[in-house]
């Protein structure tokens, strides 16, 4: 069996299961990252999202052996950010979580979008978070939260 | 069951598919993971960089089969009409894993950046230890879920010309905006050359088993100029109407027949034919 060696929030780890393991069960029952949630299992919902190097994806749709050398950020990892508490403030100040299901997804969907593009549209906003479904808000509130971040955390991305 | 792999390079993947033909190519992985196969055994192949990035050469623009679709939307090469199909594929974390082999290597007649490489007569090239082969894509999709790749090759470029068309007409019906799988999908493109059409290229996507283009058909326009087209137009649309057998699907053949008609009509008449 292959081992894989990858980056997990900032700490590097070996995997040594097989390779074809789904990343989300890998990081909710081996590392205990239950941030991570487990929608629909087949990209449809976006609750599973991380970043694998830098870039939003959907955990429930990779298998550990494509991530061999890669970076992945949970939202455990990204809680330690300061864009973190600047989006954290934005979805709490205008009610932007419900339930609370989907925000995982939805904040690493933000901080994909910000760091591409920190001044985005309204549009821009929806159609970073398309791939994210949420059915508490109606969507309104978390848009706004993206943009309230966008602006009030000037510079930091 | 023989256990996943990670090739280090393009020459170890073909040597272990030649020895393993169980082995299935696992690209972007979003395709393959909804199948949620039981022990599946994958060749890992998404990080090969033989196998990735874009280039034109020589009139042509080349993309590595396991190229993203983010890949491609962030490059200068891939034309205007590929883009427009693909920043309508899915969403971002889907486009940002989702790879032009695996796009085309599930068969599907609905796959977004399969309609343009139809449209643009794309040229898919597969390799294996034995050598290589390429496949004009009309003749690499045999019918449904089922390509001409044998059990030791891995696709592994896609070329498609570098035209910058007159015009062009591309269209998505889908049930929603985001996450729709395309319920019926269109492209025309129109080439002049002086006042004569050049060439006309007219392509259909998930209404049928394989995505249809009648190059006969097709044929019955060139040469001519736009008004003697316009004359033919009744006479060519019917040639379609006549012709396409949809299928039924997550929607009637009949709802298919009429839209594709819809769209075919509305490309001939923005195009000023």
């Amino acid at each position: 069996m292959e081992k894989i060696k990858f980056k997990l929030n900032g700490k590097d780890e070996i995997f040594e299961g097989d390779l074809s393991s789904r990343l989300l069960d890998v990081l909710r029952d081996d590392f205990r990252l239950t941030g991570v949630k487990c929608g629909c299992k087949e990209g449809e919902c976006g609750a599973c999202a991380v970043l694998i190097d830098k870039k939003l994806v959907n955990s429930c749709m990779v298998a550990m052996g494509a991530i061999d050398g890669s970076e992945i950020i949970s939202i455990e990892g990204f809680k330690e950010t300061e864009r973190f508490k600047v989006l954290d403030r934005a979805f709490a100040e205008l009610s932007a979580v419900q339930c609370g299901f989907c925000t995982p997804g939805m904040v690493l969907a933000a901080e994909a979008l910000l760091s591409e593009n920190p001044h985005p549209t309204e549009e821009e906003v929806r159609i970073g978070i398309s791939g994210n479904l949420c059915r508490c808000t109606g969507y309104n509130a978390i848009v706004n939260a993206i943009l309230k971040a966008s602006k009030e955390g000037n510079g930091l991305w | 069951m023989v256990g996943s792999f990670i090739p280090k390079n393009k020459k170890e993947a073909l040597d272990l598919k030649a020895k393993y033909t169980e082995l299935i190519p696992y690209s972007g992985g979003t395709d393959l993971m909804v199948e949620n196969r039981k022990n599946p055994s994958y060749l890992f192949l998404g990080k090969l960089n033989e196998l990735k990035g874009i280039k034109k050469t020589d009139g042509k623009i080349e993309i590595g089969a396991e190229t993203t679709f983010t890949e491609a939307l962030e490059s200068p090469i891939i034309p205007q009409m590929m883009k427009d199909a693909l920043i309508l594929i899915a969403a971002p974390a889907i486009r940002n894993t989702g790879t032009f082999a695996g796009n085309i290597g599930n068969g599907s007649a609905k796959a977004d950046s399969a309609l343009i490489e139809y449209g643009l007569d794309a040229v898919i090239t597969v390799e294996s230890v034995r050598g290589e082969r390429n496949i004009p894509i009309e003749d690499f999709y045999l019918g449904r879920k089922h390509i001409d790749l044998n059990e030791d090759e891995i696709i592994t470029k896609i070329t498609i010309p570098d035209i910058h068309p007159d015009f062009y007409s591309y269209e998505k019906v889908g049930g929603r905006k985001a996450l729709a799988i395309s319920r019926i999908a269109f492209l025309g493109i129109l080439e002049m050359e002086s006042d004569k059409i050049k060439s006309i290229s007219v392509s259909f996507g998930a209404v049928s088993e394989k995505i249809i283009r009648y190059k006969d058909v097709e044929k019955m326009l060139i040469g001519l100029t736009k008004e003697e087209a316009k004359a033919k137009k009744d006479e060519f649309v019917k040639a379609y109407e006549d012709r396409m057998q949809l299928t039924e699907g997550r929607v009637s053949a009949d709802y298919r027949k009429k839209v594709t008609i819809k769209l075919l009509k509305e490309f001939l008449k923005n195009g000023g034919i």
